[in-house]
């Protein structure tokens, strides 16, 4: 349950006493203008007031998990980018990093720099989805064309290194499916630049307008005794003061230099955990990974001559262990438990995706607050309904 | 809310006002956006649009088939038998391609099929304009696939600290054992990261450079 204090009195022209009220069952989804997917949410209200919520998850449900099992550790990648559609390549990236651990498996430098880029402009990408289709729930439609003309100027690039604009296919076990194109350095720096640079925009119409703030501010707040208990993750959980980052805390590709003390890398954290500081987060996330965006940049053009992948068997069989993965996605924790018995498909890859218990949190935040506020709160979570359901 | 609220009236609006002066300041601006129809896109030559097929080099090995994470694409075969061209010759056998289908209904444009084709008969295409009404016109026959074959575009450059490519690995390296059959790559090649035997289809083990990360033609 949410603190009461933070609960805002409604004052509505009533009778003398009030009128008798009873608890009423409102299903919101699993298709409706506010949910992204098809969520639904039970929710139990008392006149205007939540009572109690729950989000029915499913609908979306396409056993991801169970095909993994009958697909080699090639065509799992094409599953594996599609549960959460906007983290795309960090959601591949974890696939391979287990099954290179596990094989123990040495990628190539560029490699792991290119991925390491390729993960950071994905976490632009998805962010600024959410930068622009948060404000939208909320009543603001333009900050949308402002975050999509730059998801375009990113989407561009993305496209022409891995030829998708969503579901890149780029990884392989062993480093990236081809090198990249000549002189894609320079027009991804030129796109960083222009992302940067036109962000103010974007800014402009979020930080400090008064009805989004209104909106936002002491909405919905998570505590980070919440965040335990839920297994609440990303920028949901940094935004509640819980400073938890894969990237610092479990380094893997390149991010160990990258948020090392003199590295450009830093965990973004809040301490308010109300949707606002979730908004803020996400905002600020975005400059700090354009900043690991060009560090990667300047890395890459001094790196040597070399390969971008490792020369693979014909038929890649893992050998037999376990081995659990963990990524830090833009959503959150995005985690592959890998349970291989030395066959060609793995026998077990469980997934953890981050929308699931972000998703899930929404049982303790809702209860309490308005049903307008309902929206807002949903919108903050920041969930794909596809890395909900799998 | 409540520190907002305590800001005089309309004066105290200047996030609001902030975000408007942005607004003008784009509708200044020249547009971004084009106009689909009539301002084509331009789009990289690695776009996955299309596959294209290259019918005359396809051998119907069933590779594409059995590697396609949904199994989109049908391929019908028989073997032929070639008479012998010399007297006292020997007889060889061909498989014909009768029929290639992808159902691009069903692919998810994972592109797996292009990369397993030992042969390069498979090209992406950055062509998308190939909607239908009908969902049953989007499985595409090898006629319609090989039409795509004009829309390949050449593979983009590889940047310039990528490795060098497999050809001019293989020339540079020093000369191995006396080929038998000049005309032919040979079957195997004596590299050192200990490549496996080629699938045992029994189909022709592929030319050395299919597998190699270095430029493929239409990817």
């Amino acid at each position: 349950m949410t603190t009461t204090e933070g609960r805002r009195e409604l004052t509505v022209g009533m009778g003398a006493g009030g009128l008798a009220t009873a608890d009423m069952v409102l299903n919101i989804g699993p298709q409706h203008p506010a949910t992204h997917g098809v969520l639904r949410l039970r929710i139990v209200v008392d006149g205007e007031r939540i009572v109690s919520a729950e989000p029915i998850v499913g609908y979306m449900h396409r056993g991801a998990e169970k095909l993994f099992e009958v697909r080699d550790y090639r065509q799992i990648i094409v599953l594996a980018n599609r549960h959460d559609w906007l983290s795309a390549f960090s959601s591949e990236l974890g696939v391979v990093l287990g099954v290179e651990r596990m094989l123990g498996m040495e990628v190539p430098e560029r490699a792991v720099w290119a991925r390491t880029l390729l993960a950071e402009l994905n976490r632009v990408l998805n962010h600024l989805m959410f930068l622009g289709s948060y404000p939208l729930e909320l009543g603001a439609i333009t900050p949308i064309f402002y975050a999509f003309r730059e998801r375009e100027e990113l989407q561009a690039v993305m496209e022409e290194a891995s030829g998708g604009r969503m579901h890149y296919m780029f990884n392989r076990v062993g480093g990236l499916k081809e090198d990249l194109p000549a002189g894609w350095l320079d027009r991804v720096a030129y796109a960083v630049q222009a992302v940067r640079g036109r962000l103010p925009d974007l800014e402009a119409l979020i930080v400090g307008n008064e009805i989004l703030e209104a909106r936002t501010r002491g909405v919905g707040i998570v505590t980070p005794e919440t965040i335990a208990a839920y297994g609440v993750s990303g920028p949901i959980a940094r935004a509640a003061g819980v400073d938890m980052d894969l990237r610092r805390d479990e380094p893997y590709l390149a991010y160990g230099e990258l948020f090392a003390d003199s590295g450009p890398g830093r965990v973004v954290t809040r301490t308010a955990g109300d949707c606002l500081a979730r908004l803020e987060v996400l905002l600020e996330q975005v400059h700090v990974s354009l900043d690991l965006a060009e560090a990667c940049l300047d890395r890459l053009r001094t790196l040597p001559q070399g390969p971008v992948n490792v020369k693979l068997p014909k038929v890649l069989k893992v050998p037999e262990g376990d081995l659990y993965t963990a990524t830090e996605n833009p959503l959150g924790f995005n985690g592959y438990y890998l349970v291989s018995r030395g066959e060609k498909t793995p026998w077990r890859l469980k997934l953890r995706s981050a929308s699931f218990n972000n998703v899930a949190v929404l049982a303790e935040v809702l209860p309490g607050n308005l049903i307008a506020d309902m929206v807002a709160i949903l919108g903050s979570m920041f969930f794909v309904v596809g890395d909900v359901d799998k | 809310m409540t520190e907002e609220a305590k800001k005089p009236g309309a004066i105290g609006i200047p996030g609001i006002l902030k975000g408007l002066a942005t607004t003008a300041r784009t509708m200044a601006k020249p547009t971004h956006t084009a106009e689909y129809p009539h301002a084509q896109p331009h789009l990289p030559p690695r776009s996955r649009g299309v596959i294209a097929l290259l019918e005359e080099n396809c051998t119907s090995c069933m590779l594409c088939a059995r590697e396609c994470p949904d199994w989109c694409i049908y391929i019908d075969s028989h073997k032929e038998t070639i008479p012998a061209t010399t007297p006292g010759g020997r007889e060889r056998q061909r498989n014909v391609l009768d029929r290639f289908a992808i159902d691009f209904s069903l692919c998810m444009y994972c592109g797996i099929c292009i990369e397993v084709c030992p042969f390069d008969a498979l090209h992406w295409s950055p062509e998308f304009e190939y909607s239908e009404l009908d969902i049953r016109d989007l499985l595409h026959e090898k006629d319609r696939l090989g039409q795509w074959m004009p829309t390949v575009p050449p593979p983009s450059a590889l940047d310039e600290h990528s490795a060098e490519a497999a050809e001019i690995g293989a020339t540079t390296r020093p000369g191995r054992l006396v080929r038998t059959t000049p005309a032919r790559p040979a079957p195997t090649r004596a590299t050192p990261s200990g490549q496996e035997p080629p699938p045992a289809s029994g189909q022709e083990p592929p030319p050395p450079t299919a597998s190699e990360p270095a430029p493929e033609p239409g990817e």
